[in-house]
């Protein structure tokens, strides 16, 4: 019942504004070349789903690999700057300055640089979603309670032990606030990646149908978009709600 | 016995506590009383290891006459808040200082679990802290402090969280527990009432910078000390923190 409730706003706000849409479309008799009303979308959607399902495939690879390195390289990263102050200090603005980068910029350059292969859409993906997630942990492990820190100390525990008793279960609601944040980015930069050059995915699905001035192709390549990010978001939401047993704070306070 | 021996903290150029020392000593209960902001926690914190880093302290600290190695093995602390940790079991928050002092997880929580009854959670060891009431919460913590099985016991204002009822309980609950397996306890508190209470000894500190004031032993027994005799006592320390009181 409560799910239902928390979804129904979305989903009548949803549906209200596909209605205001449609009829819109309907009404003032725009061309489906300039506008495609949502029966139109959903019409390419079913009618191409076969070819937009193998580009999202594709998509879904490069983000799954991309977005699961980013991970693991915030993390590591995440450790050697906690660990490091100096370290953090020298990589810090390094780190802030290369979120700068334009990715308009970029993306052509990663495609020239390492080919229309896996690497420099992996490349661009782990560019784009690091940071937040680095960020999200490094501010989750400063987040840990004095008090804590002050028993484990007292009854001699080392750094580390502080860190893995402590700061790192301190962090994990702040880091999965850093994935959802990340993963809204992710599939983003893949499509971008793709638009820059490569051969499938749904950047390539939606380059091909703006070049054949196919409104209601390039609208069902963003649906499948938007389906994946929400994809993506509900598998964190599920990842977090599953290990959630030991960490009743996050799911009592910042819900799932 | 452990003796504190010329504690002087400051931060800055501020003197927080000035050439402090005081004893404790084996199986007695030692409450430290004074205005806000004298520095009590910062003795307690100092004598435990954890004082905060912008605050520089010297002193000396001697167990049996020799100097303590700290923290140390001799000493556990139990800070003002209850401290458990929100993502581990009862069970597991209770075994903390033994796992940490080298016992295997596994084996630290085996070893705390015949005390639950004693410490009135029997059947709260899987349980989580945010399922405990306040009291509970408060005898979890004390479970994971006392079964470190140390010589000497920092407490810093045990019961400042509680509701006075609960903290009436508490007091005499951990009086009894302090029969039955007697500690030395430095207790930081601000309640003349749970001073006078609990107390073998009372040491008072003066307003900042922190010096001993006065050093009172109480004799009545425990459970006579509800009696209108500690009224005068009650009332000599009253008089003590008031002067002192920079905001009297």
């Amino acid at each position: 019942m409560s799910a239902f409730f928390r979804l129904a706003p979305a989903l009548l706000l949803a549906a209200l504004l596909l209605a205001g849409w449609e009829a819109y479309c309907r009404l003032a008799e725009v061309p489906a070349l300039i506008l495609p009303p949502p029966s139109g979308v959903l019409r390419a959607l079913l009618t191409e789903r076969e070819s937009l399902g193998r580009h999202a495939l594709s998509t879904l690879q490069v983000t799954a690999l991309g977005f699961s390195l980013s991970i693991a390289f915030a993390f590591a990263t995440s450790l050697a700057l906690h660990f490091v102050p100096w370290l953090q200090r020298g990589l810090m603005p390094l780190l802030v300055a290369s979120q700068t980068i334009p990715l308009v910029a970029l993306a052509p350059l990663m495609i020239l640089w390492f080919g229309f292969g896996l690497l420099p859409k992996v490349l661009l993906v782990i560019l784009v979603t690091f940071f937040p997630i680095l960020l999200s942990l490094l501010s989750g492990y400063r987040a840990a309670e004095a008090a804590h820190l002050d028993l484990l100390a007292s009854m001699g525990a080392g750094q580390w032990a502080r860190f893995r008793r402590v700061r790192l279960p301190s962090a994990r609601a702040s880091f999965f606030t850093g994935l959802r944040i990340s993963a809204t980015y992710a599939i983003v930069a893949t499509i971008f990646a793709e638009y820059a050059g490569a051969r499938s995915g749904i950047g390539i699905f939606i380059l091909t149908a703006k070049n054949s001035f196919r409104a209601d192709l390039v609208l069902a390549g963003v649906v499948a978009s938007a389906l994946l990010t929400l994809g993506l978001l509900a598998l964190i939401a599920l990842v977090q709600r599953l290990t959630a047993r030991r960490f009743r704070m996050d799911v009592t306070h910042a819900g799932a | 016995m452990l003796a504190l021996e010329g504690l002087t903290v400051r931060t800055g150029d501020s003197l927080l506590v000035d050439d402090l020392s005081l004893e404790l000593h084996d199986g007695q209960v030692t409450c430290l009383i004074g205005p806000s902001g004298c520095g009590k926690s910062s003795v307690v914190k100092w004598l435990a290891g954890v004082l905060a880093p912008g605050l520089q302290a010297e002193g000396l600290v001697l167990l049996d006459g020799a100097a303590m190695p700290r923290p140390a093995p001799a000493l556990a602390y139990q800070p003002q808040q209850d401290a458990l940790f929100p993502w581990l079991t009862v069970a597991e928050n209770a075994a903390l200082g033994l796992s940490l002092r080298g016992l295997s997880d596994r084996a630290a929580r085996a070893q705390v679990r015949p005390y639950f009854a004693t410490f009135g959670l029997s059947g709260c060891e899987d349980l989580f802290p945010d399922q405990l009431s306040g009291g509970m919460r408060q005898r979890a913590a004390f479970l994971r402090t006392m079964v470190q099985d140390t010589r000497f016991v920092l407490l810093d204002e045990p019961f400042s969280a509680l509701d006075a009822v609960t903290r009436m309980r508490m007091q005499d609950w951990l009086c009894a527990r302090l029969a039955e397996a007697p500690r030395g306890v430095l207790m930081v508190t601000h309640d003349l009432f749970e001073a006078t209470q609990m107390a073998d000894r009372i040491l008072v500190m003066s307003a900042r910078p922190g010096r001993i004031l006065a050093d009172l032993t109480l004799d009545t027994p425990r459970h006579l000390r509800r009696d209108p005799a500690l009224a005068p006592i009650r009332q000599t320390l009253k008089s003590l923190l008031l002067e002192e009181d920079p905001h009297a």
